[in-house]
């Protein structure tokens, strides 16, 4: 690929982002506000930090574009160049940030020239320069049980429709079932991958991600943007039941640079090791919950230098790595790429080490919006800190034809989230005429 | 230099989502709109559970009140091309919408201090137009104002709008309140400070039919009358403003470099801190549930906080003042209409005015954060307070943009959102005295366009409630004149 005139060695088909990290160019871009470097962070389209031009089209997520040979990348709001940006100056000049509200409000002349420059350095990406190929027409699909997300509670309900001979249709967002069964930190009891082969023939859509649960005089149905071999296709999808195990997102965790390139989610470092053999050399692993105790073990056993690991929210538990132990207040360090972690211990000292990576493991956060759309309630767990879709034990929700299963409700096992699949799948095939 | 970011799309810290609770903004949905968390790229995919967690754990919420914002497709960046590719049935009216049920507030939510037992008015609707009336009386003497609110500031149209100020309408009134309007928007920043970003980069009309044409030449006889300097432009010269515009099926177009683009939200927080500061209370949260009516007046408001015994009402309720008018008895003649509308990921600048085809009601501007914003008014919308959102609208809008702009083809749709029109028979507002109920006022049935309207309408009747003198506006536009048959019909509605 050609990262602004230097090739990038590539694997096809891998994310873009990956390649980048694997040349060692983890600084992709410039935030928006303040131009603070930016590298990939969550390798689940659920932040912004990877966002680039590529191929001419602006504000790609590079953490889920397959690569290709020839791929022509672009840092985006940058001044002269992303690794030289003039307006870093603005994060300098504003360490306690820039309240666009109240700034220059009223004073004369200057509020003008603030109006204008503001209006030049907001935006992300420019415009595309040439106009865009039609798709092909959008397809109207009609099933009896529309599957969202093909993880461990997603699978498990397709292999019990699958057996039951319900016709249904599974739509994943990924180039690859399994979700963290297949990208997380490995779990002890959890369930293997369904093979998809022997799931009902054609009924797992792969790269065909749900945009929104919509309702017309037809009654409900899901809109789906499929990657289809020539080129992406709207999918309308009316089904008799909706089956919403999308998971969750990996979620920010305010900490200071917390955003610094080199600063990941625990999801997308698993994710990065398992599936394309890219990991970091030491890595310090902050966070909280059974995952990051998980993503310790699996660092260490490929190889990687664990250099902390400190759990923000309760002692470590027996067993855990031989460096865990609770801390707080942690702190990326570094000037365009990570080169400490440091935190407090409980004792109040502050202890700082060397490390090219900070790895954030925190539960992730129920994608409910969805189900929300639906009609289905959202509640807030106080105690885990996240919304989450209120279902009964058989992932019914408030609405009669949305059923629920997996990370949406809150967070658990592998297992747990297979479990409660199969439960939702026997719950709305009952009810099906 | 360190930060703790919490939204790192829109670079937002966690010590932004304090300045928000300290200026009293404690609601996701509040908190959302004043520091930008969630509007970004992910939608809040990342950000909304630590922010909800903060407010949570510092205590600016209860654990009951701790809501999410309401979710918008797409849950992902969406082309405009692969929107587009549904197909529109005109013939057929859009049903649905959602989220559904998204204005169930929760009691949680409500204050818990007491209302006070009276206030001289009694202003129903924390819309624009009620906050910017409460400003406008408190300067003009008279504080002992209360707003009732029932839900957060920007709930209601004034939050949900494309932010397009204009002076080019079809009817003297409108012009010259639109222009005064404008004139008090490129003060207030100095008055209120906040910064509303007004940016003048002109409104672009364009028209399809000889009727269409006809129309935008007669404005520019009018408007010139004003002093406003509208001008009708040729297709190239349409395309020298607006590079890359195909002027496909156009056969005119008007244009006024001084109309523009504002940012909504900041408008509600001037006005409303601005009437704070003089002692006014306004209130959100409170939901109006019934009147007191004696001797043709209103006596008291009830809401679910208690009841206010009141001097004089206004009814500044936007698409919702009919339902408010039924608890008083009232019938007005206004019509809720769902209008749809999107917003695109921020680009660099590339388009200065606001642009309009005139015959579909399609415009789109582009925002002060570079977002591509627009909306299109869609002819077979039945009445009703829908706020949901369809598939339908963005793939009609997606289409018709698409028609006179190629080139954002690719461009990624972020989120989708609807809100009310207040509609009334002739698209003019109802203002002033309500016929057998003297003391309650009406400023409702602005028909899509009243947050450009109100900084002027409030001036205007502040000044005639305080002085009680006469004004033409409110004789004008006064509720009798439906049931009088003196109506003038306002023909410049789009969206």
């Amino acid at each position: 690929m050609n990262l602004e005139g230097e090739n990038i060695p590539a694997v096809e088909g891998e994310p873009v982002a990956c390649s980048l990290i694997a040349a060692g160019e983890s600084m992709l871009a410039r935030s928006v506000k303040y131009h603070r470097p930016r590298g990939p962070y969550c390798f689940a389209e659920a932040c912004s930090h990877c966002l680039m031009r590529v191929d001419g089209l602006p504000n790609v997520y590079t953490c889920r574009t397959p690569a290709r040979e020839g791929m022509k990348l672009e840092r985006q709001n940058a001044f002269p160049s992303a690794k030289v940006d003039v307006f870093e100056t603005i994060d300098w000049f504003f360490p306690h940030g820039l309240d666009h509200h109240e700034m220059f409000a009223g004073v004369p002349v200057v509020e003008k020239v603030m109006a204008k420059v503001a209006r030049q350095l907001a935006g992300l990406g420019l415009l595309p320069k040439e106009p865009a190929p039609a798709p092909p027409p959008s397809r109207t699909l009609r099933t009896r049980v529309a599957v969202v997300g093909g993880g461990g509670a997603g699978l498990a309900a397709a292999r019990v429709l699958t057996d039951d001979g319900v016709p249904f249709l599974l739509f994943e967002r990924a180039d690859h079932v399994g979700g963290r069964l297949a990208n997380g930190a490995p779990e002890s009891g959890a369930p293997a991958v369904e093979d998809v082969a022997t799931l009902a023939p054609d009924s797992v859509h792969l790269r065909a991600t749900a945009l929104g649960l919509y309702d017309d005089e037809h009654g409900r149905y899901l809109a789906v943007g499929a990657w289809e071999p020539d080129g992406p296709r709207l999918l309308k999808v009316y089904a008799e039941r909706f089956l919403l195990a999308p998971g969750g997102h990996p979620p920010t965790v305010p900490f200071e640079n917390n955003d610094l390139p080199g600063v990941y989610a625990g999801r997308a470092a698993s994710l990065l090791l398992r599936r394309h053999d890219v990991a970091p050399q030491v890595a310090a692993l902050v966070g909280w919950g059974a995952e990051l105790y998980a993503l310790a073990a699996l660092m260490e056993d490929r190889g990687v230098s664990v250099a902390a690991v400190v759990d923000l929210r309760a002692a470590p538990p027996p067993g855990a790595h031989a460096l865990a132990t609770q801390g707080s207040e942690p702190k990326a360090h570094g000037l365009h790429h990570v080169t400490a972690f440091s935190f407090a211990t409980s004792s109040g000292e502050r202890r700082k080490v060397a490390c090219d990576a900070v790895l954030v493991s925190v539960p992730v956060s129920p994608s409910f919006e969805l189900a929300r759309q639906g009609g289905a309630e959202v509640g807030f767990d106080e105690a885990r800190g996240l919304f989450r879709v209120v279902a009964d034990a058989d992932g019914r929700t408030k609405a009669k034809d949305v059923f629920v299963a997996g990370d949406v409700t809150g967070g658990g096992t592998a297992r747990q989230a297979a479990e409660a699949g199969r439960r939702a799948a026997r719950a709305l095939v009952g009810g099906l005429s | 230099m360190s930060k703790s970011l919490i939204c790192s799309c829109e670079d937002v810290t966690a010590d932004d989502v304090r300045h928000a609770v300290s200026r009293g903004y404690c609601d996701v949905e509040s908190v959302k709109r004043y520091t930008g968390f969630g509007t970004g790229i992910c939608q809040g995919k990342s950000c909304l559970s630590a922010v909800a967690a903060l407010l949570e754990k510092e205590k600016a919420l209860k654990p009951a009140a701790v809501v999410p914002f309401t979710p918008r497709p797409p849950l992902y960046p969406t082309e405009l091309r692969l929107l587009a590719s549904a197909p529109v049935d005109e013939s057929a009216p859009p049903l649905g919408g959602v989220p559904e049920a998204v204005e169930d507030y929760t009691p949680a939510l409500r204050p818990t201090e007491p209302l006070p037992a009276k206030a001289k008015v009694v202003i129903i609707g924390g819309g624009i137009m009620g906050l910017a009336l409460a400003y406008n009386l408190a300067r003009a003497g008279e504080t002992d104002v209360v707003v009732l609110e029932r839900g957060y500031l920007c709930a209601g149209a004034s939050g949900r709008n494309g932010g397009g100020v204009r002076m080019q309408w079809g009817t003297p009134a409108l012009v010259e309140l639109a222009k005064r309007s404008i004139d008090l928007m490129k003060g207030f920043a100095r008055e209120l400070g906040i910064n509303v970003w007004l940016r003048q980069g002109g409104y672009l009309f364009m028209a399809r039919t000889a009727a269409v044409a006809k129309k935008l030449e007669r404005n520019v006889t009018l408007h010139n009358r004003f002093g406003v300097p509208t001008r009708l432009i040729t297709p190239d010269a349409a395309r020298d403003i607006v590079p890359g515009l195909t002027m496909k099926n156009c056969v005119a177009a008007s244009f006024n470099p001084e109309d523009g683009v504002i940012f909504p939200w900041p408008f509600l927080w001037g006005y409303a801190q601005g009437a704070r500061k003089l002692g006014v209370r306004v209130e959100t949260y409170t939901e109006v549930k019934g009147f007191d009516l004696s001797g043709g007046q209103v006596r008291k408001v009830r809401t679910d906080r208690g009841d206010i015994a009141c001097d004089t009402v206004v009814l500044a309720s936007g698409a919702w003042s009919p339902e408010v008018a039924k608890l008083a008895g009232v019938q007005l003649p206004n019509e809720p209409h769902r209008h749809e509308i999107l917003s695109t990921e921020p680009l660099k600048p590339f388009l200065g005015p606001l642009v309009s085809v005139l015959d579909s009601g399609l415009y789109f501007s582009q925002s002060m954060r570079g977002e591509i914003v627009g909306g299109m008014g869609d002819p077979k919308e039945p009445a009703g307070l829908n706020m949901g959102s369809t598939l339908r609208f963005v793939s009609r809008f997606a289409q018709a943009l698409m028609e006179q702009l190629p080139h954002v083809g690719h461009v990624k749709v972020l989120r989708q959102w609807a809100g009310c029109y207040d509609v009334t028979p002739d698209n003019n507002p109802i203002l002033g005295r309500t016929p057998g109920l003297d003391n309650l006022l009406q400023m409702s049935g602005f028909v899509g366009h009243g947050f450009m309207m109100a900084p002027a309408v409030a001036e205007r009747m502040a000044k005639w409630m305080a002085t009680g003198e006469s004004d033409e506006l409110f004789t004008r536009f006064s509720l009798r004149r439906f049931s009088e048959g003196s109506i003038e019909r306002e023909d410049m509605i789009i969206g």
